[in-house]
């Protein structure tokens, strides 16, 4: 699934700061990852938006509000809204977080961990099929940044997405900068974690930068990507091979140059990584 | 602890002003070097509440401007603790500010502020509206003139109703244009203000008493084009002039649709 052939190439987070950009510049990415949620209207300028630069690039919807390990029934509303969208963009595949975001009673609006047992591991793997059963294509889920950690935990992490991956058939979003800042905030080996993963399951990667508050990281999405990540990039791509890769940016937008700059890195690093090889669009 | 006893002791917490946890959920972490689980806690217990005001701020910028950081966060984490989120987007957070403020402040204070808030809603409502396809003026101009009395129109749906006893519009432009707080004003007479999308500009009209009467008439209660000009006759010759006059504006601004529609 994460040969070349498959890739994507380098794409950019799609935020409404930078449609009327892409439209007028037609600048050089290869592809535009979606918050799905954004698009969950009924009408107006971000569906314009959406239609517009789907004409142009291939697109990916990676959610934020499906609440894959949430106590609740899962919401067959928003995943009927879901497909729906699914049908109007094309997209190559859909995300979710591994999280839940959603309480018993009302939404929490966060990506919040889960414990790693097994409980968590059946009750997520059963709504995995759930869902997959709607949207009629894997699952992709994405590690999350964590600042908590259970006492309860019968897995790690990465034990926990594998066997995951290995029970429903969902895929994986291998977000670097998180598992760096989990890594940092919980104490574990970065690269353990990405190197413990089934490579034939990961069909993403995701950079974005973070906020450094001394002995802990927070994930803001808000700076360029930080220089140890770069780096665990590099060494996943060794790793992987060529692989979709997506630069995330939320808040602190900069110039689009500027994140060109930034996706132009990723590539230039890629090709050097992988000695020129044909992952670049 | 069960995974949903555990999910409903972070969810207390998190709704909870309080960021001291409660035994059981400190007991159920573990906490690192870099990073105690009160630590790790707290960042959620802050992201919480910062990503849902910086939402209401962001929705009700106008609300905002006029009571200010600490009053606008007040009445936020008011409003939070009454109606938490029950909608997947944050898009639909603060739908019910409006009528929470006239529940929650006396009526002399409430009705200025609860009115600003419903005039920003409708403008989050119009942004996002379905679309429906906009009777313009040149397919009024191939109407022939024997449809003319039996025209009948709609507002289209991203249209917003409003009706408004104090300044709202200038104290919601005054925050737009980053101009100085006009002061709440009681208005001499009741306004109608529209608020709809336009293509994809958002836009705003105030509208005098007897368009107003027209406009709700023939595209609310459902009035035909002759119905129009009889409930005009007290115009007289002029009343079909009137008539066409505000048809017209209606159609330069893009507020309605033909019914029934094709």
């Amino acid at each position: 699934m994460n040969a070349g052939q498959d890739s994507l190439g380098f794409g950019l987070g799609l935020r409404s700061e930078y449609y009327q950009a892409i439209l007028e510049q037609r600048p050089a990415i290869d592809w535009f990852e979606i918050v799905s949620e954004n698009y969950l209207v009924d009408g107006g300028k971000a569906l314009y938006f959406l239609d517009a630069i789907g004409e142009h690039y291939p697109l990916v919807m990676h959610g934020v509000s499906l609440s894959i390990g949430g106590p609740h029934e899962l919401d067959r509303d928003y995943l009927r809204r879901l497909k729906h969208l699914a049908q109007r963009v094309q997209p190559a595949w859909i995300s979710d977080h591994l999280c839940w975001s959603r309480g018993n009673a009302h939404q929490l609006h966060d990506l919040l961990p889960l414990p790693y047992t097994e409980e968590s591991l059946q009750h997520v793997a059963a709504r995995v099929c759930q869902v997959q059963d709607v949207i009629e294509r894997p699952l992709v889920l994405e590690n999350v940044s964590s600042y908590l950690r259970c006492a309860d935990d019968q897995f790690s992490e990465w034990q926990f997405l594998s066997a995951l991956s290995e029970l429903s058939g969902c895929e994986l979003l291998l977000d670097v900068n998180n598992v760096y800042v989990s890594a940092r905030n919980h104490g574990f080996d970065a690269w353990e974690f990405i190197s413990s993963l089934p490579k034939q399951r990961i069909r993403q990667l995701h950079l974005a930068g973070h906020s450094d508050y001394g002995s802990y990281l927070i994930d803001t999405h808000d700076h360029p990507v930080s220089d140890p990540v770069w780096q665990l990039y590099q060494r996943t791509l060794q790793h992987l091979g060529p692989v979709s890769t997506l630069l995330e940016r939320d808040d602190h937008f900069p110039d689009l140059d500027e994140l060109l700059g930034e996706l132009n890195k990723a590539r230039l690093l890629a090709a050097e990584t992988l000695q020129g090889g044909s992952q670049c669009a | 602890m069960r995974l949903s006893d555990w999910q409903a002791e972070v969810q207390s917490y998190l709704l909870n002003g309080d960021v001291t946890p409660h035994p059981a959920l400190q007991a159920s972490l573990l906490g690192s070097a870099a990073l105690t689980a009160e630590q790790g806690l707290a960042i959620y217990h802050n992201a919480y509440r910062a990503r849902l005001l910086e939402t209401l701020r962001g929705d009700y910028p106008a609300v905002h401007g006029w009571l200010g950081d600490d009053e606008f966060d007040a009445l936020a984490l008011a409003y939070l603790n009454a109606h938490p989120s029950q909608h997947f987007s944050l898009r639909w957070l603060g739908a019910q500010l409006a009528d929470f403020i006239d529940g929650y402040l006396v009526p002399a204070q409430a009705a200025p502020l609860s009115e600003l808030a419903r005039l920003e809603w409708a403008f989050t409502l119009a942004f996002d509206a379905i679309e429906a396809p906009v009777l313009s003026m040149a397919q009024m101009a191939e109407l022939a003139p024997e449809d003319w009395p039996s025209l009948q129109v709609r507002l289209l749906p991203s249209v917003q109703w409003l009706t408004c006893g104090h300044n709202s519009v200038a104290i919601w432009r005054a925050c737009k244009e980053q101009t100085e707080f006009p002061g709440s004003q009681p208005l001499a007479e009741v306004e109608t203000c529209l608020v709809w999308r336009d293509q994809l500009i958002t836009r705003y009209r105030s509208l005098a008493t007897d368009e107003a009467a027209a406009l709700q008439g023939m595209a609310v209660q459902g009035w035909n084009f002759a119905e129009l000009c009889g409930e005009l006759s007290g115009l007289g010759e002029q009343a079909p002039v009137q008539a066409v006059t505000w048809l017209r504006q209606w159609l330069s601004d893009g507020l309605l649709q033909r019914y029934p529609t094709d």
